[in-house]
């Protein structure tokens, strides 16, 4: 299973944060600073993952 | 209220619910009502004071019989609540349920927007609006009814699935209970005593 | 719904069970030894066994895996031996097939296995053992006869240590779940030990003691009376004196800020629980869903507990959550009791919003089988794609989805819903902010927020789906085109999805369409996406009062550029067709 790191945006606050993606996962994604689901994925990520 | 219809034999009837003071305490229903004339195909609006009671759904009964309604709106409350109640209601006057479509008018408007008379009248008059222009194509629908086999299978040979077959075998029904051990039991079998009662597992 | 037809490996058990009378005499002359199972491979037991003295059925039976050999026969004593002539090699797996009109799953759950826990030394300290394996040292019909002895010198400990959430609440290790039974089960352990043994000394290394159930607080003292020590921290580490065997655990007493120093003649770790292996293949036998913690998801956590997604499919028991013995059995009560419903009805209707596919229409291209959550649509390439009526819950992700729309979603229709955009946005669309709820949740988290009086600017107009995959691009796109200045498209959060996962098509679209937003020139930000559950009245009025503002912030200019941006599709001259021509209904 590969890991990528993955830069989203809320569409709400215009707050932008990375996070670990699993090849797999099935999450529900939440903004860390005002709670909306509006996470848009960004097209790419700003470096690899380790 | 009748109007003559203005389309191919479209009749819709909207019914517009005070409910007490709960909707028509915030919205002015008497405005919601006379708006609703004035949208296509409707052909008859009555206010009533609880649409979801017996007299309420009695005036839905014998308008739907007086002015020939094929289509039914109620603007009342959450249909997670009564849309059971006034699909039957519509049925037990000839139509089919599938007629019938609701607007939200408590939940969704009186109860939140309780400071804002006007905005609340203009989001019910909107929320009719809504539900007649659904309604204007509704079409009946006909509930597939499907025959059940009657026998369970319960999957797994624990104390849950031993438990749930013996229930369902003493309600009288067959069942099939798979096991992948050699031995019905599950990991219930490998324990020594069991808490609260501190009493032996098998 | 309310017929499956199921096929099942009944596999070869070399026994007759109808003629084994349990005698043993086979397993007597058996020369194989091999770990027992049952006794947590603390005892051994011959190829050719009973698995525990009370099994049922109570009948011998073969290990094909360690037997020497049947064909050519290398030993065959066990079938010599044997005076009922029960034993036959010529035995072979059978594949039997039956129809059922409901299912309940109770696959239960997995003892964690602490191996890769190094730090415990489960598999490098003999004393070290799982709570598992305690079951067996303490029980009369264990390998030790109940006598409780420590594996190294076999005999009688008098210090003994219980590390609670060994494989539980360790989000670090991924197993973030409490498994719920371990505390009782530890509380109950150190119950026995006092009551053979009342010469030892039990302590308990813990984060929480969960004693909740009826009763449980009241064993929980008892054990505190009975002088074991609960002792707030988890060890990090435990090491073994070589010479003695005897076992030193270091641990942070969080009570009292200071590390203590145990020296135990032995550890018992008490295991959590976890999804067994054959939870995914049952899960994708029967279309089932599983929360993040890898148990089945039922279809409602409060007020369907025992109903699968799949309709006539009942949980029970530790597959869907790790559960003591009187939840289990309550559990199975209630889940017989549905699936019995299900049984005396004989016959089940089904709501009419089912979805159908225009065969003329259907181009083949096999999207809408990919996007059924519940398996219900059959293709083959080159066909028009069916709909199982019987299967179909009524998401609409198949219609949502289909680009030649050939597929109409009884009783939610495109034009349906396409005419509610239009009639709600048909004056002032600029003051509007324009709602698509999914029925199960959103629109009853707006119903809550109702209920609870919650006050919110009466900007918003909601329009109801039953799942938010339903939501189309052309549907959102009407909504720009009559003007709204801002969309929100909301549903079920992952966990609550009533159509298993069809939300995260919802997902998908949406991230779609916010890249063609973006490229048509409109801001992506006017359309929003949010997950609201039926209990959720709070965030759901908070999210109006977020996106009031955000209207505001929308100009004229945009609203007349997303007004005109996005080519209404050919099918909007179909919509519009059968707006000036309705059928009529079937008044009397």
């Amino acid at each position: 299973m590969t890991a990528t790191l993955e830069r989203f945006r809320c569409m709400a606050c215009g707050h932008e944060f990375q996070e670990v993606v699993q090849e797999d996962e099935d999450k529900e994604r939440t903004c860390p600073r005002c709670r909306s689901n509006s996470i848009r994925k960004l097209k790419k990520a700003a470096e690899p993952a380790e | 209220m009748t109007t003559e219809s203005t389309n191919g034999g479209l009749r819709v009837g909207v019914f517009v619910c005070d409910c007490g003071s709960n909707i028509a305490g915030v919205v002015d229903c008497a405005a919601v009502a006379e708006y609703a004339k004035t949208l296509p195909d409707v052909v008859c609006v009555v206010r009533n004071r609880y649409t979801c009671a017996e007299p309420g759904q009695n005036e839905i009964r014998q308008a739907i019989r007086q002015h020939h309604l094929n289509r039914v709106v109620v603007a009342s409350c959450t249909p997670r609540q009564h849309e059971p109640t006034f699909r039957q209601c519509v049925l037990e006057a000839g139509l089919n349920p599938y007629l019938m479509e609701m607007a939200n008018l408590r939940e969704h408007c009186s109860w939140v927007h309780q400071a804002d008379r006007a905005a609340a009248t203009a989001k019910a008059m909107d929320l009719v609006a809504s539900a007649v222009g659904k309604a204007r194509l509704l079409q009946p629908q006909e509930e597939m009814s499907v025959q059940v086999t009657r026998t369970a299978l319960v999957i797994g040979g624990g104390v849950t699935g031993i438990e749930a077959a013996l229930e369902l075998a003493e309600s009288g029904h067959k069942v099939v209970l798979v096991e992948k051990q050699p031995s019905i039991g599950g990991i219930m079998a490998q324990l020594d005593k069991t808490y609260p009662t501190m009493d032996c597992s098998i | 719904m309310g017929n499956f037809t199921v096929t099942i490996r009944k596999k070869a058990r070399y026994v007759d069970p109808g003629l084994c009378n349990a005698c043993a005499e086979c397993a007597k002359v058996c020369p194989v030894v091999t770990p027992d199972e049952y006794q947590m491979g603390l005892s051994s037991r011959r190829a050719i066994y009973i698995p525990f003295p009370q099994a049922v059925p109570s009948s011998y039976v073969l290990d094909m895996e360690h037997c020497l050999g049947n064909n050519p026969v290398a030993c065959g004593k066990c079938a010599e031996a044997c005076e009922k002539k029960a034993i036959s090699f010529d035995d072979r797996d059978q594949i039997v097939t039956r129809e059922v009109g409901t299912v309940v799953v109770a696959i239960g759950a997995e003892v964690y296995d602490p191996t890769e826990m190094d730090d415990y030394g489960y598999t490098r300290f003999e004393n070290v053992i799982t709570s598992m394996e305690f079951e067996r040292l303490i029980c009369a019909g264990g390998p030790t006869e109940g006598h409780f002895v420590r594996p190294s010198d076999q005999r009688q400990p008098k210090r003994i240590g219980f590390v609670q959430c060994v494989g539980s609440r360790n989000p670090r290790m991924g197993r973030p779940w409490c498994s719920n039974i371990c505390c009782m089960n530890t509380v109950k352990d150190t119950l026995l030990l006092a009551d053979h043994y009342p010469d030892t000394r039990s302590v308990v290394f813990y984060q929480d003691i969960r004693a909740f159930g009826k009763s449980f607080e009241d064993m929980f003292q008892r054990s505190k009376e009975a002088g074991v020590r609960y002792v707030r921290g988890l060890p990090g580490e435990i090491h073994e004196d070589p010479r003695t065997h005897h076992l030193i655990v270091t641990v942070e007493n969080t009570t009292s800020g200071k590390l203590e120093r145990h020296e135990l003649d032995m550890v018992v770790l008490s295991v959590g629980l976890q999804p067994p292996a054959d939870l995914r293949k049952i899960s994708s036998l029967l279309t089932l869903s599983k929360t993040s913690d890898g148990f089945f998801m039922e279809a409602h956590p409060k007020l369907r507990p025992v109903d699968a997604p799949t309709r006539g499919v009942y949980f029970a028991g530790m597959c869907e959550s790790p559960k003591d013995i009187k939840d289990s059995v309550c559990q199975a009560g209630a889940a017989a009791s549905r699936a019995g419903a299900l049984l005396n009805a004989g016959k089940v209707t089904i709501e009419a919003i089912t979805s159908r596919i225009d065969e003329a229409a259907c181009t083949s291209c096999g999207v809408c089988v990919r996007v059924c959550p519940f398996g219900a649509i059959q293709w083959t390439k080159g066909t028009p794609a069916v709909v199982v009526e019987a299967m179909c819950a009524g998401c609409g992700s198949c219609a949502a989805q289909c680009k030649p729309g050939a597929i109409t979603m009884r009783h939610f229709t495109d034009e349906q819903i396409v005419a509610q955009v239009r009639a709600t946005l048909a004056q002032r669309p600029e003051e509007k902010v324009f709602v698509f709820a999914c029925n199960w949740c959103s629109y009853a988290g707006a119903d809550m927020a109702g209920i609870s009086r919650m006050q919110y600017p009466a900007s918003n107009r909601v329009v109801r789906t039953m799942c938010s995959a339903r939501v189309s691009e052309e549907m959102v796109l009407e909504a720009f085109r009559c003007g709204a200045p801002v969309v929100l498209v909301s549903g079920c959060h992952y966990a609550d999805c009533h159509y298993i996962n069809a939300n995260r098509q919802t997902v998908k679209r949406v991230q779609s369409m916010w890249a063609k937003l973006e490229k048509a020139g409109v801001r992506p930000e006017r359309l929003q996406l949010e997950w609201i559950s039926a209990a959720e009245g709070q965030k759901f009025a908070k999210v109006m009062r977020q996106l009031d503002e955000l209207r505001r912030t929308v100009t004229p200019e945009e609203i007349e550029r997303s007004r005109k941006a996005f080519k209404p599709k050919v099918r909007r001259a179909a919509a519009e067709a059968a707006t000036a021509a309705p059928v009529p209904g079937t008044a009397t």
